[in-house]
């Protein structure tokens, strides 16, 4: 207990230490709200249902602090900057925003994005509205550390019917350079009514340097609007990166999600959905592969608060070596919220004996006129399915690795965008046996 | 030299011997068809020909072009030539078929030494055999077997062999549960690819096949062993005597 003690005391320092004075009165209160949170429960020991199959005691006994300037990209990291095709870039490297490498004066229109300081310093706008209001309400520790000590970020608003061609694409880089460095970004997205666009996120660190990132995104979907977001995480092999994603959406609000976390030495990522309105529809799809040695984590909340809405969940895991996975779903569904239509699927492909998958589907439904499923399987390749490959003349290596493409691929055919898809896709590939059959076979 | 040669063949499953000593020989050019009862072993010699690990051969030798290939991998052994039609062919979910057909053609021709399949002509290749069988092109670009029909899987296999062109064919009961167009069909498929460059080990339940694809030869399997071999009037005895006969004589 001692240890916990002096972790929540680590932070909270950090958190008075610094100077606030030029931050305005509200976002003062939410911070202090959220650091009174953190010190309450401190970091979620393995008795906290909704952390117990999570290992964070590389996280916990460590205190990650923020950079004070940003490293130096190798030229590999450099190279990956750009992955979207034609998109409105917007970097981070570090955790700080590189205003350099970032893209905030060449907008569409309909589009508008400030750093999270510009933002704070309007009354009345966006941020005072929105910021720390929707995913705070979470009891998370991670939510409240991001509230209480992010400094970085951007809020994204896109305007009222507004419909920009350009995705925005938000690259968080972790250097070499740094070591317990921590990084607590924090990006607002507001979608006006009837508003439609795309905004990826994207993650990526250097091998052996032991950081943590710990973003937070809320997503506000007003009424009618089309938000498609990406995820994508390939954390250096010490990375830890411990994420939230928050949705709120209005009545007919389309939010259609899509996360692959293809590295990082822990990863999770907390995926709230809340259907506010009626009519409104979230389609979640995500993908996990882990090489020995990685843990991976998806955990999910869709909450189904209004009637004829439909949420989508499909997840699948493929996991080779000694690796651990978690695929935890919640589907609720509230009293009120009749003719939901709400499906879970996950499916986890071992590759290795020393892989352990854990999939937990959960439901809560209040409501009498629902239509729900939910699906969960944890297996091995269909060896039957690979002696019919080598039978007609497949090696072994090709065969595997050809059912495993095919089994992960399927979550990336609803990516939209070629380019990230391509890129997503190079990613399965590196990770597979046979690699070079499958790729000539497409 | 015979193009298949199994001398005294023993196999088992976890322990308990199913092939009892089995000796047969084709040559090429010929088609065999062997018959049985249900759970005489037929699939099983189909199956430890292609290299199933799943059945242990505990004695004997098969021999294709006079090369044991026992010890070979079963990818070894398809790109050797030898092809099994599957009793109960496979689902492959999220492999299309021509994805697949291209994987195959492409690793059999590595092994000879050839340059990859050319996308253009092996496409046009495709398309010459899918009418051969009289296949529907839209069963080539859907995931192999999945969704098929118990006939549709049938045609894909004889579909499957007419593309790769095995020097040995065994067909494992392609004919069971076929309408008789579907089974004219497959005897087209059969008919067209004979020749004196290949061999066919058709396994069938029902005499009806050998009225469309006359056989050389054709044993009779019982319990593990081949208990009488003769023309194709053969098949036609049994089919009107059954093979209780022939059982009590293995029995014995
Ligand atoms: N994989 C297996 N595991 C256990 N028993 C098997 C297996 N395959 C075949 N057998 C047994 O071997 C015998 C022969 O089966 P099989 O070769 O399928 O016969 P056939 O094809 O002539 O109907 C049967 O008794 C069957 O139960
Ligand atoms: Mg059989």
């Amino acid at each position: 207990m001692e240890a916990v003690a002096e972790q929540k005391s680590v932070y909270l320092q950090d958190f008075q230490r610094r100077d606030r004075s030029a931050e305005p009165a509200w976002w003062e209160t939410r911070r202090e709200a959220a650091m009174q949170r953190f010190e309450a429960n401190g970091f979620p020991t393995r008795k906290v249902e909704a952390w117990k199959q999570t290992r964070l005691a590389h996280v916990t006994q460590e205190h990650f602090q923020p950079a004070h300037s940003p490293g130096t990209l190798g030229s590999e990291m450099h190279n990956r900057l750009a992955v979207v095709e034609d998109a409105v870039r917007i970097v981070f490297v570090d955790g700080i925003l590189d205003t350099e490498r970032s893209e905030l004066e060449r907008l569409p229109d309909g589009l508008r994005v400030r750093s999270l300081a510009d933002a704070l310093g309007e009354e009345g706008g966006v941020a005072e509205s929105h910021l720390a209001r929707h995913a705070d309400a979470e009891a998370h520790p991670f939510i409240a550390l991001n509230t209480a000590l992010s400094t970085q970020g951007v809020v994204i608003e896109v305007g009222s019917g507004a419909a920009p061609q350009q995705p925005i694409e938000l690259v968080h880089v972790m250097t070499a350079d740094t070591g317990s460095v921590a990084s607590w970004p924090r990006v607002l997205i507001h979608g006006a009514t009837s508003s439609e666009f795309t905004v990826v996120q994207r993650y990526m660190g250097a091998d052996g340097a032991a950081y943590l990132t710990a973003p937070v995104t809320e997503i506000i979907g007003e009424a009618n609007s089309h938000i498609g977001f990406y995820q994508y995480v390939e954390e250096g092999d010490q990375g830890a990166h411990l994420g939230v994603i928050h949705a709120t959406l209005d009545r007919d609000a389309q939010l259609t999600g899509h996360a692959l976390h293809a590295g990082g030495r822990t990863v999770r990522t907390d995926l709230y959905a809340n259907l506010d309105g009626p009519g409104c529809s979230v389609n979640l799809n995500g993908l996990y592969l882990l090489k020995s040695g990685e843990f991976a984590d998806f955990h999910t909340w869709t909450r189904h608060h209004a009637d004829h809405c439909t949420s989508q969940q499909r997840f699948k895991g493929v996991l080779d070596g000694k690796s651990e996975a978690v695929f935890d779903g919640l589907i609720h569904v509230a009293r009120d919220a009749q003719k939901t239509d709400a499906e879970q699927e996950n499916r986890n492909l071992l590759l290795s004996p020393k892989a352990l998958a854990h999939s937990n589907p959960r439901l809560e439904i209040y409501a009498d006129d629902v239509k729900c499923g939910h699906g969960s399987t944890v297996g091995q390749l269909d060896e039957a399915a690979v002696f019919y490959l080598r039978s007609r003349g497949v090696s072994e290596d090709e065969a595997r690795g050809i059912l495993t493409f095919a089994f992960a691929n399927e979550m990336l055919e609803p990516v939209s965008l070629p380019s990230l898809r391509d890129y997503e896709r190079e990613a399965l590939l590196s990770l597979l046996p046979g690699e070079e059959a499958v790729r000539k076979l497409l | 030299m015979a193009l298949l040669e199994i001398r005294n063949l023993h196999a088992a499953v976890e322990g308990e011997e199913i092939l009892r000593g089995i000796d047969l020989t084709l040559d090429t050019g010929e088609v065999h068809a062997i018959m049985g009862p249900n759970g005489s072993g037929k699939s099983t010699l189909a199956k430890v020909i292609a290299g199933d690990a799943g059945y242990e051969v505990t004695q004997g030798e098969v021999l294709v072009d006079g090369v044991d290939i026992l010890e070979l991998e079963p990818e070894e052994r398809a790109r050797a030539g030898v092809f099994m039609g599957f009793q109960y062919p496979v689902e492959i979910p999220g492999v299309s078929n021509t994805y697949f057909l291209k994987a195959a053609a492409n690793a059999i021709r590595k092994h000879r030494g050839e340059p990859e399949v050319d996308a253009m002509q092996f496409l046009k290749h495709v398309r010459e055999r899918m009418e051969l069988v009289q296949m529907d092109e839209s069963l080539l670009k859907r995931p192999v077997n999945e969704g098929f029909s118990g006939g549709e899987k049938k045609r894909n296999e004889i579909f499957h062999m007419a593309v790769l062109e095995p020097r040995l064919a065994i067909l494992d009961e392609t004919d069971s549960g076929l309408d008789i167009d579907a089974l004219r069909t497959v005897a087209h498929g059969v008919n067209s690819l004979r020749s004196d460059e290949r061999g066919f080990l058709l396994i069938t339940h029902y005499q009806r096949l050998l009225n469309y694809i006359v056989p050389d030869k054709v044993h009779v399997m019982v319990q593990g062993r081949i208990v009488k071999s003769g023309d194709k009037q053969l098949a036609v005895e049994l089919e009107e005597s059954g093979y209780a006969l022939f059982e009590e004589g293995a029995a014995a």
